[in-house]
């Protein structure tokens, strides 16, 4: 029982102060989950755009552990499959523990035009557990995604998750889903430097300004470095290798109240037919 | 030499115009990105059926441009007087254009003017159009059109929940609701030959007016008007409803007023003369007849104006005029064309090369007393059933300076004068200035000139504005405008002064890429919120607004994004913020003649000081400004279709959803229970 509150305690703090009620939406590859405009990365429910920038067949897992409490760790699967038409993702997050979960499934097409733009819709179905009436509730909600390179050194990212702030409704009680807007850009200094700003608001939330650096140092590995800014100032370090077919991001955000934040990202690239 | 140029320019002028036609830019959008730069700044609604069908008019009858005249290049708004001038001057001095590419050498147009140009001009040597007009004319070249619009929000507003009979309330409750159901409806007939004949009816009825009931059969609103132009002596015969622009809007101008906005140098209306009226606005037109006689250097303009207005009148006296045009409840209806206003007025304008002075007359009667509830801010307002304005405008053209004004009498002595000037002392750098006094007793009916209220009087003010071209790809502008009102306004219960800042830059980064940054600093006086003491208390209100836009093109897309903010802080409260995100695509399918707009945009601005405007692409011939405050998000799709050659269709369905747990929208009869609003718009078009 103690257990519970403590967890009921820090949720609700959780609630408050990092993504709020964005606990569903997996955090991104990106350093300080500056996603919106990396061209390079798709991560499940965040800008569907960039599956459109896929070029291999890809099978992806995450897990992220927050604040080293397993009950409110985020596990997403995704899964993008390319065509000459468009190219089709699934995506599969879940947060939560058994007395309160949330599920998020979701189908998103993407294409590249001519390396000029990207554009992504995804069509998301959201369910969460309610354990006072021990049963399911889920909403259909869309995810409208765009990506811009207005220069080949220099690219422009919007995404918006649940524009239509659709809402669960039970007999007793409102649950509210995230409604997300993000508008982001990702500038070259030089193809091993890259430099990614991003503003969130998520409409019942406050703003989340964050940016992030990713640089290559080898072929095979890559060191990067951030920060976001939303109630607090948190720093972020993480970094990325390659092995292979297996493209692995690990990503650390130390929050100055809640502490350690970790995730880690392991994908899979198929063989281009 | 000029050869050798040309023939630069061709091939330059030849490549961007090749690569501008793969934007999604059409007429249409040209025009709606026109007008949002004249509204950007301003708040009202604004006539936006008159500016389309104008530069419409254009499009479709285009200026030629050796053979044409100020007035007719006046009518393109987005060129300043200097630039019309150095194109004059350049025809005159150079002779004949040879193509329209040679428009580069033009001082003070740029690409961007050039690219805003091409649809209304062209170039040839002689007039084609025949003078004479015939019968069989007018039925070959002749172009019909019918336009039929329907508006229906979803939601149902509580001005059409009626209760039931049996129900205690039923009927204090009912009597106050709308009359009409919820459908907008307009239906408009258009006939143009050429430029010579135009020909057309309106019939509107808004939402909530009844189309078939006990108080009310058919449309809302009808107008007629017929007009000709180069008829014999005649400049201009036209009958029916109407409009009369003179002078720099002193004495009349009911169009859309050239005020602050990011043209800075268009700061006086253009003088269009008598012109049909084929708007839907309810009040600002005349309904009779005028002329305009062509009479060697002089035009001579007389009309007569005879229509009812709406005044909430009682024992032959009204305390003001309603000018919504809406007449949805009993009450509305009650005070529908219940005052009988007679206009006559004329106009004489000598124009010579470099200078041209008018003189414009108006004299108003009406059968009941206009007699405004005194208070102290509308002490001086007009009162009476007669007033006679009279004003002298000129235009002086001395070297590189253009000097204009306006001094404009009433009959009780008031006085308002505009004057001003443009100079461009070099290409790249273009300079106006303004001084306007409008003492507090002027009020006049159709004035519409620069000022900062909708309101000509009261008010005296200096304003300086600037264009900088100082690179290729980039302009800047800005102005600085300082106004004293000598006595209170509405709103402000003592004198007051304020002061406008405005900086823009405009870059265009590549041909298929354009941004521009802009920043609004004002700072003006008004009365202090929920002031409940007696004493007036004013106090100083800032506000800051920013904007960047960003457009681009990719093939048959086109994409816009727009970041909008301001600060505001009244006195000493604390600065509040509003911010706006916007993101559109466009797309125009290249095997099917449809084109399809989508917007998201997420809004979030608390107070209602902090309110953000935006403009949306919409059906033909709307044009949406929403305001908003709150925290929401909007969203919406507009598909245009051509059917075929002559039918086109247009639909809209836009929805505002908040996200401050507000559980009803807007107020009284408007109301919406619940946290969205939805509205839809369908539009066709039938030419033949």
């Amino acid at each position: 029982m103690k257990k519970i509150y403590s967890l009921l305690v820090i949720f609700s703090f959780c609630q408050l102060s990092i993504s709020q009620i964005s606990s569903i939406v997996p955090t991104s590859n990106s350093i300080a989950q500056t996603s919106v405009a990396d061209n390079h990365s798709w991560t499940a429910f965040n800008n569907p755009a960039m599956l459109g920038n896929l070029e291999q067949t890809e099978i992806g897992f995450q897990f992220e552990n927050r604040y080293i409490i397993p009950e409110l760790s985020n596990k997403s699967l995704q899964f993008g499959v390319v065509s000459n038409l468009v190219n089709t993702g699934i995506s599969f997050s879940h947060f939560g523990y058994s007395l309160y979960h949330e599920m998020l499934i979701g189908l998103g097409l993407a294409r590249n035009f001519s390396n000029k733009f990207s554009m992504g819709v995804q069509f998301n179905y959201y369910s969460a557990y309610f354990a006072a009436s021990n049963s399911y509730r889920g909403a259909l909600l869309p995810q409208v995604g765009l990506s811009v390179q207005l220069s080949p050194v220099f690219n422009l990212g919007f995404n918006t998750f649940n524009p239509t702030q659709t809402n669960l409704k039970t007999e007793f009680t409102e649950k509210r889903i995230p409604s997300i807007f993000s508008f982001g850009s990702e500038y070259y200094f030089s193809p091993e430097l890259i430099w990614r700003t991003q503003i969130d608001k998520e409409l019942s939330s406050n703003y989340r300004f964050a940016t992030g650096f990713e640089y290559s140092m080898l072929h095979n590995l890559a060191i990067k470095l951030g920060a976001y800014n939303s109630d607090y100032l948190v720093p972020c370090l993480g970094f990325g290798f390659i092995s292979g077919r297996f493209l692995m991001d690990l990503n650390c955000e130390l929050h100055p109240l809640l502490g350690l934040n970790t995730m880690i990202a392991i994908r899979y690239h198929f063989l281009k037919h | 030499m000029r050869s050798f140029l040309n023939l630069t320019c061709f091939l330059f002028l030849l490549s961007t115009i090749a690569r501008a036609q793969d934007a999604v830019v059409t007429t249409e959008q040209l025009i709606a990105d026109i007008f949002e730069q004249y509204t950007a700044e301003s708040e009202e609604a604004i006539d936006y059926d008159t500016f389309y069908e104008d530069l419409m008019y254009c499009a479709q009858n285009k200026i030629n441009l050796n053979i044409t005249s100020r007035e007719e290049l006046e009518r393109l708004p987005f060129l300043s007087d200097i630039q019309i001038e150095n194109i004059q001057s350049y025809i005159y001095k150079f002779g004949k254009l040879q193509s329209i590419y040679e428009l580069q050498l033009i001082e003070g147009l740029d690409l961007t003017d050039i690219r805003r140009m091409l649809p209304f001009v062209l170039i040839r040597d002689t007039e084609v159009a025949g003078k004479k007009i015939y019968w069989k004319d007018l039925s070959k070249y002749g172009k019909n059109e019918i336009f039929f619009r329907m508006d229906k929000g979803i939601e149902t507003k509580e001005g059409y929940h009626f209760l039931p009979e049996e129900d205690i309330n039923a009927a204090e409750t009912n009597s106050g609701n709308y009359l009409g159901n919820a459908l907008y409806n307009s239906l408009k007939y258009r006939f143009h030959f050429k430029d010579r004949m135009l020909v057309g009816v309106t019939a509107e009825k808004d939402d909530g007016e009844q189309f078939i009931g006990k108080q009310h059969v058919g449309y809302d609103f009808y107008s007629v008007y017929a007009q000709l132009n180069d008829f014999g002596k005649f400049k201009t015969i036209v009958v029916g409803d109407f409009r009369a622009n003179f002078g720099h809007g002193l004495v009349l101008h009911p169009e859309i007023s050239m005020g602050k906005s990011s043209y800075v140098l268009n700061v006086i209306p253009r003088n269009s003369g008598l012109k049909k009226y084929s708007s839907t606005d309810e009040y600002n037109f005349f309904r009779g007849a005028g002329v305009t006689l062509r009479l060697r250097k002089f035009d001579v303009s007389v009309f007569y104006s005879n229509k009812l207005i709406d005044g909430d009148t009682v024992n032959g006296a009204f305390s003001s005029i309603n000018k919504t045009g809406l007449h949805r409840t009993l009450d509305e209806m009650n005070i529908k064309h219940t005052v009988n206003q007679q206009i006559i007025g004329g106009n004489a304008t000598y124009t010579f090369s470099n200078f041209q002075v008018g003189i414009t007359s108006v004299h108003t009667v009406l059968d009941n007393k206009l007699d405004p509830d005194k208070s102290v801010y509308n002490y001086f307002y007009f009162s009476g059933k007669q007033q006679t304005t009279t004003g002298i405008h000129y235009r002086i053209r001395w070297h590189k300076i253009n000097f204009f004004g306006e001094t404009a009498l009433t009959d009780n002595t008031s006085l308002a004068t505009i004057n001003g000037f443009t100079f461009s002392p070099i290409s790249q750098v273009s300079l106006v200035a303004l001084y306007r006094y409008y003492s507090p007793e002027y009020d006049t009916f159709y004035a519409t000139a620069f000022s900062e209220t909708s309101r000509i009087n009261n008010e005296t003010g200096f304003y300086i504005g600037t264009e900088v071209r100082p690179f290729r790809k980039w302009k800047m502008v800005a102005y600085a405008d300082s106004y004293r009102f000598p006595w209170p306004k509405f709103g402000i219960d003592a004198p007051s002064i304020g002061t406008d800042y405005l900086f823009q830059t405009d870059f265009s980064a590549k041909r298929n890429i354009s941004m521009f940054w802009r920043l609004k600093y004002e700072i003006k006086q008004s009365n202090l919120s929920g002031n409940e003491v007696v004493m007036p208390l004013v106090v100083p209100i800032r506000k800051a607004s920013f904007r960047y836009n960003l457009t681009y093109f990719f093939g048959s897309f086109s994409f816009k994004n727009v970041l909008d903010g301001n600060l505001f802080c009244q006195a000493d409260a604390g600065w509040t913020y509003g911010f706006s995100a916007i993101q559109d695509v466009s797309y125009a399918f290249p095997v099917l003649p449809l084109k399809v707009d989508v917007r998201l945009q997420f809004f979030d601005a608390v107070n209602y000081e902090n309110r953000l405007y935006s403009y949306e692409k919409d059906v033909l011939y709307a044009f949406s400004i929403p305001m908003y405050y709150g925290l929401g998000s909007r969203y919406y799709l507009n598909f245009q279709y051509e059917m075929s050659k002559h039918i086109s269709l247009w639909f809209k369905i836009a929805q505002t959803v908040y996200a401050d747990d507000r559980e009803l929208l807007s107020a009284g009869n408007e109301t919406i229970f619940g946290n969205r609003k939805t509205d839809m718009r369908l539009m066709i078009k039938w030419v033949f």
